[in-house]
């Protein structure tokens, strides 16, 4: 272990306090998140778990300024904070827009297309729980294959696969768009430092976040999970500059049901459930390798 | 002028917004916790295997940290003789060094040499005695590993201690047992002077014997009889006469009076570590073949593995289940004879019983003979019987009769080794002080509060109630390990000599770690169940609720971290995130 005390800065920008679940890995991401973005921050939190998070009416577990604001809209409030901040000269803050998977994969899906494709200066960080978590567990388009949710519930989990918004940011063409992981808190805080130092355009981080009450495991577990997602393969660690040019940041070696098998939300997927998933992965993966430019068996 | 109405004056908007003004921070989230983590360090299976007890785990953070004094300090805490263990110790540990299921062991030894030698190179000084003195005095007999050790232990405790040793120079065996190929006599010297200058006496050419125990009764207050097994076992065989005691051999080595000038042939019989070293020095001292002589096969030999290897490596021949049956004259040289043997079946021991095989008798002409099948006490008073006001203990026995005798050592110990010579003088050391202290009944309670892990070893410091003495003695099992945490990296090796260079030298076999390589082998250390401030805790504790100790009372706490737990929920991810166990998930008992 190389990281010490001494070499992490000590000034978290998070209060305790904050109402979220026991072993909330959403909350994981923004405190590591805040770390590597530092106090010149400004965030715009649209309705997800998020917005409780941050602090019920009159409290706030955030030492940045943070503006609340509707569920569709956290890409056109992003875009018109940054232009307040350039009018008033304030080119130093970073904007950083912070939603759920259905605030960004759903409800917030053309705001967020309208502003990156304008090439708005700043950070889109959508933290994915898979679900709408904040209102009990309703599938989203960022649910995966094989999930049970309130809304796909019993026999009929859900059977569409999971959106690939890594690849729908790509297409956009910005700057930067990238994967990170809880699990990975180096990779994870490199990829925000980064992004913040890339001004002048759209970026976007896809943050996997474990939600051990929706999941449905312990809430220990929450960042083994998370880790076993990218050494699965299923949560791959990337990024891609300007839409095309494409980094792998590890390559996973594990079967998917590793993953799958200690999380409640997949309790009822048979062998035959798993091999079918395992090969979505495997297809995912391929055509990732193919866009990396890397032999996918090698 | 408000707010509001500096923005209406300037016909600004003003924000139409509510604003949060107060932190979360009056939320008492601690209250929805039925589970508590916290800071449990536990103990190190390396720590629990070795028989001086001592922090390895420790001793490897520390080493990893470029912290090398830290390092030979927490050794001294434990073990008076680093750079002697470090190269003549059988090294216990590395055989139950979680890392050796994860990829390869620690090298444990070698880097307590490469510490140990960093202490003599920096003249280091040992660690001061307990600031308050005791009046009491205890002699010790024998300058060995075991009186030594006794006697620095007694001494740090506050006592004053006088060493009679029989020979012209203290160090025991370790002197004229182990050849200069194994430990340069400069780094004895060196370690023993240390337990001088910390108000040990040594008297050379005095020794204890019967006689003087009445004078001893009546200058000390007890006595520690360390001086192990000086008389060579008997062979019992026709010719006997016609052997030399291996013991002997080696002494008159250290000594410089024996030679092997014209010697072809060499046998030794035996399969004990003394064996090996007189094997191994014969080479050495240029003999051209060396046959070791074994009436059993070399998985039953009580000599340590790596030694019996460096042997047959360096060229000794290894000759199984062959007995010497006599030894007779022929012209100017032995011939004996060797009568077959095999093995059959399962002794008490555990070992294979060994029963004469038919064959042919077989004779081995050889220009010298040694045999080096084992000693017992000297004396029949060093003998330690089983009668009168005696008690037992893990490495040591206590007799009441007269005035407090404690024996110690190779007389006692079940495993004959330097390292368990080292636990047995701190073993009696604890005794003494217990017994004067706090009587006789209290000795076993202590004992039991002094025990590193669930084995024999103790912790002087856990005696002396230092900072590491509240460590769980639950030993940390591989299991308990989060190996996300750790990358396969390869064991620093030290490069051994081919034979070549063994012949005719008696300079130390083995070499050191340079300390690039003692650094890097310290880190792959998994530091089983010690903080060694990895941060993991604090880096992914949702809650904010692991923060750093305020540096003055973070030395009586002896952790650098501390869990708030007025807010922290339980979750538990700390303790599955901490990647050496040195953390515990228990019931919620005590109420907010």
């Amino acid at each position: 272990m190389s990281r010490t005390a001494e070499t992490i800065d000590t000034a978290e920008l998070m209060y305790p306090g904050h109402v979220g679940c026991p072993g909330c890995g959403a909350t994981i991401a923004m405190k590591l998140a805040l770390r590597a973005l530092g106090e010149k921050t400004m965030l715009v939190i649209p309705a997800c778990c998020w917005a409780i998070i941050a602090g019920p009416h009159p409290q706030t577990s955030l030492k940045v300024p943070v503006l609340h604001t509707a569920f569709a809209t956290a890409g056109a409030a992003a875009s018109g904070l940054r232009a307040a901040l350039d009018r008033q000269g304030d080119t130093e803050t970073t904007v950083v827009a912070w939603a759920g998977d259905g605030g960004t994969f759903d409800i917030g899906f053309q705001a967020l297309s309208g502003a990156v494709e304008r090439n708005e200066d700043f950070l889109y960080v959508c933290y994915d729980n898979e679900a709408y978590m904040n209102t009990g567990n309703q599938r989203s388009s960022a649910t995966p294959f094989g999930m049970r949710t309130t809304t796909t519930p019993g026999t009929n989990w859900k059977r569409s696969r999971k959106k690939n918004i890594v690849e729908a940011l790509a297409a956009h063409r910005i700057p930067y768009a990238a994967t990170a992981s809880i699990a990975y808190p180096e990779d994870l805080m490199r990829k925000f430092e980064k992004a913040k130092a890339m001004k002048g355009g759209s970026r976007f981080l896809h943050v996997f976040a474990t939600c051990p009450t929706g999941w449905r495991v312990p809430s220990e577990m929450c960042v083994s999970i998370a880790r076993l997602a990218v050494q699965t393969n299923i949560f791959p660690l990337y990024e891609v500059e300007d839409g095309n040019r494409y980094t792998l940041n590890f390559k996973g070696e594990k079967p998917v049901s590793e993953y799958l098998k200690p999380q409640g939300r997949f309790k009822h997927l048979t062998q035959a459930d798993m091999k079918e998933i395992q090969e979505m992965v495997d297809e995912d993966w391929e055509l990732l390798m193919r866009k990396i430019g890397l032999d996918p068996c090698g | 002028m408000t707010e509001s109405e500096k923005n209406l004056k300037s016909e600004r908007i003003p924000p139409v917004i509510s604003q949060s003004k107060i932190s979360t921070e009056a939320n008492q989230t601690g209250t929805w916790r039925f589970l508590r983590p916290g800071y449990d360090e536990k103990t190190a299976p390396c720590s629990a295997a070795c028989p001086a007890g001592e922090d390895i785990g420790r001793i490897e953070m520390l080493a990893a940290k470029g912290d090398l004094d830290g390092a030979w300090e927490t050794i001294l805490g434990e073990n008076p003789f680093p750079a002697v263990c470090g190269r003549v110790c059988f090294h216990p540990c590395e055989g139950v060094c979680n890392r050796g299921e994860f990829d390869s062991a620690i090298a444990i030894h070698g880097l307590e040499r490469f510490i140990g030698d960093a202490g003599i190179r920096k003249k280091l000084s040992a660690p001061v005695p307990r600031h308050t003195k005791v009046s009491k005095r205890i002699a010790v007999a024998g300058a060995g590993p075991a009186g030594l050790s006794a006697a620095y232990f007694l001494a740090r405790i506050g006592y004053g201690c006088d060493i009679f040793e029989a020979a012209p120079e203290p160090g025991g065996l370790l002197r004229w047992g182990i050849p200069q190929y194994r430990l340069p006599a400069a780094v004895l010297a060196a370690e023993i002077d240390r337990i001088e200058s910390i108000g040990v006496k040594i008297h050379c050419n005095s020794p204890i014997h019967e006689g003087r125990l009445e004078g001893l009764q009546r200058d000390y207050d007890g006595l520690f009889v360390g001086c192990g097994e000086g008389r060579p076992i008997p062979l019992k065989i026709p010719g006997e006469e016609l052997a030399l005691d291996g013991l002997d051999f080696l002494r008159q080595m250290r000594q410089g009076k024996e030679t092997c000038n014209g010697v072809r042939t060499a046998a030794v019989i035996g399969g004990g570590n003394t064996a090996i070293d007189v094997s191994r020095s014969l080479l050495r001292m240029g003999a051209k073949k060396v046959l070791l002589i074994y009436r059993r096969r070399r998985e039953d030999m009580p000599a340590f593995a790596q030694e019996v290897e460096l042997a047959i490596q360096e060229g000794v021949e290894l000759v199984e289940l062959r007995a010497p049956v006599r030894i007779e004259r022929k012209d100017r040289d032995c011939r004996l004879i060797l009568g077959p043997m095999r093995a059959e079946g399962t002794a008490q021991d555990g070992r294979a019983r060994i029963l004469p095989a038919d064959g042919e008798e077989e004779s081995l002409d050889v220009q010298s003979l040694y045999r080096a099948i084992g000693a017992e006490p000297a004396a029949d008073w060093l003998r330690p019987s089983q009668k009168g006001d005696v008690e037992r203990f893990s490495r040591s026995r206590i007799y009441y009769d007269q005035f407090p005798i404690i024996f110690g050592g190779d007389l006692t110990n079940p495993t004959k080794s330097v390292a368990d010579a080292i636990g047995s003088g701190k073993e009696a050391a604890m005794l003494f002080d217990t017994l004067f202290a706090e009587g006789r009944e209290a000795i076993h309670d202590r004992l039991q509060q002094c025990r590193v892990g669930q084995g024999k070893s103790l912790s002087m410091e856990m005696y002396l109630s230092g900072r590491r003495k509240t460590r769980n003695k639950e030993e940390v099992p591989f299991e308990r390990i989060n190996t996300e945490h750790f990358t396969k990296a390869p064991r620093q090796n030290t490069p051994l000599p081919g034979p070549a260079h063994v012949i005719g030298s008696f300079a130390e076999t083995e070499k050191s770690f340079s300390e690039g390589a003692a650094q890097k082998e310290a880190e792959r250390c998994f530091n089983c169940g010690i903080c060694n401030d990895c941060d993991n805790c604090r880096l992914f504790c949702p809650e904010v609720s692991v923060n750093l100790s305020d540096p003055r009372t973070c030395e009586a706490a002896g952790l650098n971290r501390q869990i708030d737990y007025q807010y922290c929920k339980g979750c538990g991810i700390c303790v599955v995130e901490c990647p050496r166990d040195a953390m515990s998930l228990t019931e919620e008992t005590t109420p907010l």
